[in-house]
């Protein structure tokens, strides 16, 4: 055995290291000269010597550079496996030291699960919703079309324009209509609700699709005069249907018998929810082109651009009005426009949306400073173990390593315990079934959002743990060793907690101004008069067969005597029939005015019965409502909104006037004019947050035939519970017409689904920010009981030496609320900036409102000064001689 | 090393390495002339070739390094068999006789040549 073995070890730990380059030339360099060495003392001249030393070597570059080759892959895996072994050692130390805090861990655990799985379920919602592709073959070659009214705002198609952009446009390679068409099928065992839509013949070619059974629709059915036909849904025809041979359905639908000739497989539904489609063309089409009843979908040929599309459509629809003559320039289309369709159809969530997943991504940054905090104070108290650690050999680098390992470690279960979260969240939401969220099926937790979630993870590691880590191991190594002092309060840490807590404060702030401004839209929306009164009012939903009832006529019998069997109910105070209900929408267009075809008004067109104008509290406010001297054979009558009166008879008495529904009134039956026999006020009939709009209303006796489009029976309770009635009028329903499906709701149900998405976002952003309050509050509260913690002995001296406890908890208080009140002015700063991205979702209330943005400040700085007070006065109770002993 | 040496069989050379080894560490010299001695220079080999050997082996885990003071006051780097060189060196003698004394029984020479 050589001696001097014992020194210099090669693992780099000391001394020279083994670096694969220098070593090997210093090692055939020593052969060399050994060699060299053993030759001369043979008798070899030394210079000789030397030279055949080197002869005796062989090629000593070659040789190096082959050593070289083989030590550089042999430290390559080395090192791998040393970091390897690292990483489970520093993951099985940070197992114990979280396990020995498992109040910390927990804690903080909870944390990272609420902030990641906030963004995993709203990332959920945003993907299934906004990115995620249509289930159509080539989805992003698929358009809607619409024309442009003479404001530049698109609208429904009239049917000419439909036809001629079909016939004459190049930019398609098939386009349709697509209309659906809530309906009532009878002909299976029972009567049943259906949403059907009347499609173009290039429908299939838009959206091919290949049937279970049976086949599509051929060019045939859709010829003028074909006999009527369907496709239907798999799981319509399995569940509503029977499931039975096709050949044996006589289905009516939509008062027409129907022949069912193919199924098309589940999954396919477009529009939404479709469970029928039947040809359009054969049906009864208005010729106007001012009657924009259509929409419009089609798929571009190949090789054409949106823009090119937009363009030719645009250009043909120009030529085509300009060509026009008797049809009404204020209804007829100005252009057109192509928009892709995933935008068309989830165009109007994309900004709430995108909120929700930044106000998620805020409570994440919430917990995120929380925990750093956090982390910074248990460093404190880690000073100790982390000196012992870098004494005893670990670098600076490796003890970072191992501090963010340990938040790898706690972000990880977090996210963990975040993807259980949201799959919970997007359960409850999919249930839910909120209406204003189109492609709700298309919502899950899948391995996208997973990789999102990982993602999230990794980065909140690193947010939260980073700064701690680094500020934990600066200057461990000389000071806390030395004395295992406590020292000076904060050690330079006030700082970082300044700004972490001014940052959790900042951000708390936002989400909280945001949602006050949301709270305080909403609250402003309710709270205005919409023109009637919703409560109390029950809204049955009615469709009646036209093959049992093929006269307008015979529709207007069948719901005054309704009404009259409802209104001998008891509890019912007040009943009647309305074509359209409040705030979802009436159809408008011209009316004539004063017996005069030349004179025109733009209104909306309402048949009604008094009975209902009366259950909503329709303010009459001149003259009289409908009544019995309003029969089909009597002089045609009508009401008018007060602004319809105001705009279009300003300063004369309304009363006796005569309007007509001019185009509207030959479309549903003869145009007809009526004497106006009263004024009532306006009603939002658009929606809650739209404005209102010019009504005139005709009794249904006398228009019966708008009935048949679509009718809403209104009851009012007379004991303020409409719920307690929907059984008696269901059962009154059966009697009179066991074929028509009840549908009944209250309808301030149907208000509240009409401003869904507000409520919705109100709810969700309203619970982030609550989330964050908390957070923050939490935060507050660790980072002040650490500084008492700290500062005990130092207060105790204080207290002992006469200084007043109060005084010192106010030096404490003075402290914390500092920080507060950085985080207040930077968080009020940016939530005045911020309002502006809410513009839309705001409703009579400034993006700016002072009073939303004032009011969050409160709260949080009353949350923030209960969090600090807690452990100030907590620290000062002590009795002054024990803290100083427990040093 | 004149005429009449042999060329080294192709994968003998570890097991001499080994073998050499197996008495105790050694730089590269030392095995390079205990070899040399050892064979009374048999075979034709360009001395340097044995240290990618040696580092085929270092990279193997069959030895390991350690830099060291030589008896001449000399820095080198010594060689140690490890455990696994052991088992390697033993599976390689078992391997060399049998080699030998199949060749053996077929060239009509005494075993263990």
């Amino acid at each position: 055995m050589s001696p001097g073995v014992e020194g210099e070890g090669g693992d780099g730990r000391s001394g020279r290291r083994d670096d694969g380059g220098g070593d090997v030339d210093r090692e055939i360099a020593g052969h060399i000269e050994l060699r060299a060495a053993e030759l001369e003392a043979e008798g070899w001249e030394p210079d000789r010597a030397r030279e055949e030393a080197e002869r005796l070597f062989g090629d000593k570059e070659e040789i190096a550079r082959a050593c070289r080759a083989i030590a550089r892959s042999q430290q390559r895996a080395v090192r791998r496996g040393m970091m390897a072994d690292a990483f489970w050692q520093d993951l099985r130390y940070g197992v114990r030291t979280l396990l020995r805090s498992p109040g910390f861990a927990l804690v903080a655990i909870l944390t990272l699960a609420l902030g990641i799985g906030a963004n995993t379920a709203i990332f959920s919602v945003v993907r299934g919703v906004l990115l995620r592709p249509l289930p159509f073959e080539q989805p992003d070659r698929l358009v809607t079309v619409a024309e442009l009214s003479n404001k530049g705002r698109p609208m429904s198609v009239a049917w000419p324009n439909f036809t001629d952009w079909r016939a004459e446009s190049s930019s398609f390679s098939g386009l349709t209509v697509a209309d659906p068409f809530p309906t009532t099928v009878l002909g299976a065992e029972r009567p049943v609700k259906a949403e059907a839509v009347a499609v173009g013949q290039d429908f299939w070619k838009v959206f091919p699709v290949r049937p279970v059974e049976g086949r599509l629709t051929v060019p045939a059915d859709h010829a003028e005069g074909a006999a009527p036909v369907a496709v239907v849904s798999r799981s319509f025809w399995r569940n509503q249907l029977g499931g039975k041979a096709l050949g044996d359905y006589d289905l009516e639908v939509d008062g027409s018998h129907v022949r069912v000739v193919g199924v098309v497989p589940d999954g396919f539904d477009y529009p939404v929810g479709a469970q029928i489609w039947t040809p359009a063309e054969p049906q009864q089409h208005s010729d106007s082109r001012s009657a924009h009843n259509w929409k419009v979908v089609g798929r571009l040929a190949p090789g054409v651009t949106l823009d090119r599309a937009r363009q030719e459509v645009d250009a043909l629809t120009k030529r085509i009005v300009s060509g026009l003559s008797g049809e009404d320039p204020d209804f007829i289309a100005t252009g057109a426009v192509v928009t892709p369709l995933l935008e068309s159809m989830v165009g109007d969530t994309r900004r709430p949306l995108y909120l929700l997943l930044a106000a998620a991504f805020f409570v994440l940054l919430v917990a995120c400073t929380n925990l750093a905090s956090t982390l910074l104070a248990r460093g404190a108290s880690r000073e100790r173990e982390l000196a012992v650690r870098t004494a005893i050999g670990a670098g600076r680098s490796r003890i970072v390593r191992q501090l963010l390992t340990e938040s790898l470690l706690l972000a990880g279960v977090g996210a963990l315990g975040g993807v259980a979260v949201g799959i919970g969240v997007v359960h409850a939401v999919v249930a839910a079934g909120p209406a204003f969220l189109p492609r709700l099926s298309s919502v899950a937790v899948d391995g996208q959002v997973l990789v999102f979630t990982a993602t999230v993870a990794v980065v909140t590691a690193l947010l939260f743990g980073i700064l701690p880590a680094r500020r934990m191991t600066r200057g461990a190594e000389a000071d806390a060793l030395r004395t295992g002092s406590r020292g000076n309060a904060l050690d330079g840490r006030g700082g970082v907690w300044r700004f972490l807590v001014g940052v959790e404060v900042a951000l708390a702030l936002v989400l909280l101004a945001g949602s006050g401004l949301l709270v305080r839209s909403f609250r402003t929306l309710l709270s205005e008069n919409p023109g009637f009164d919703a409560h109390d009012v029950d809204v049955m939903r009615m469709s009646l067969s036209k093959i049992k009832y093929p006269t307008a006529a015979d529709h207007g019998r069948f719901y005054a005597q309704l009404i009259e069997q409802l209104k001998a109910l008891p509890g019912v105070k007040a009943a009647g029939v309305m074509s359209v209900v409040p705030t979802q929408g009436a159809p408008n267009g011209r009316l004539e005015l004063d017996g005069s075809q030349e004179k025109h008004a733009v209104g909306e067109y309402v048949a009604a019965s008094a009975g209902a104008l009366e259950a909503l509290n329709i303010q009459l406010l001149e003259g009289r409502l409908f009544d019995d001297r309003d029969g089909p054979d009597d002089e045609h009558v009508a009401v008018v909104s007060k602004s319809f009166a105001d705009q279009y008879w300003p300063g004369e008495n309304p009363v006796g006037k005569s309007v007509s529904g001019g185009g509207m009134d030959s479309f549903w039956q003869e145009r007809r004019f009526a004497r106006v026999v009263g004024v009532v006020g306006d009603v939002r009939n658009d929606g809650l947050d739209a404005s209102t709009y010019p009504t005139v209303y005709f009794p249904y006796t006398q228009r019966p035939s708008r009935l048949q489009y679509s009718a809403y029976v209104m009851v009012e309770s007379a004991n303020g519970d409409p719920a307690a009635l929907v059984g008696a009028l269901r059962a009154t329903l059966r009697s009179a017409d066991p074929d028509v499906p009840p549908e009944i709701e209250t309808l301030s149900s149907v208000l509240l689904d009409s401003v869904g998405q507000r409520r919705f976002v109100m709810f969700v952003l309203g619970g982030f920010s609550l989330t964050a309050l908390l957070l923050a509050g939490v935060g507050i509260f660790g980072v002040v009981s650490y500084t008492v913690a700290r500062r005990t002995r130092e207060m105790g001296i204080r207290v002992a030496l006469g200084a007043a406890p109060s005084s010192v908890r106010g030096a404490v208080m003075r402290h914390a609320m500092g920080m507060v009140a950085l985080g207040l002015v930077v968080g009020l700063a940016a939530a005045l900036g911020l309002g502006r991205l809410m513009h839309g979702l705001l409703y009579g209330v400034s993006a700016t409102d002072p009073l939303s943005i004032a009011s969050a400040a409160l709260v949080l700085a009353a949350v923030a000064l209960l969090a600090s007070w807690i452990p100030a006065r907590a620290g000062t109770r002590v009795d002054p001689m024990i803290t100083m002993r427990a040093e | 090393m004149g005429d009449g040496s042999l060329e080294l069989l192709k994968g003998t050379l570890d097991v001499l390495l080994l073998k050499t080894l197996s008495g105790g560490p050694l730089h590269g010299y030392a095995i390079s002339r205990l070899i040399r001695t050892a064979t009374d220079e048999a075979f034709q080999v360009d001395e340097g070739a044995l240290y990618p050997a040696l580092r085929r082996l270092e990279k193997r885990g069959l030895v390991e390094a350690e830099w060291g003071v030589t008896d001449t006051g000399r820095e080198a780097r010594f060689y140690r068999l490890t455990d696994e060189g052991q088992a390697e060196l033993a599976s390689g003698l078992r391997t060399w006789h049998r080699y030998v004394e199949a060749m053996g029984r077929v060239l009509g020479v005494p075993a263990g040549g």
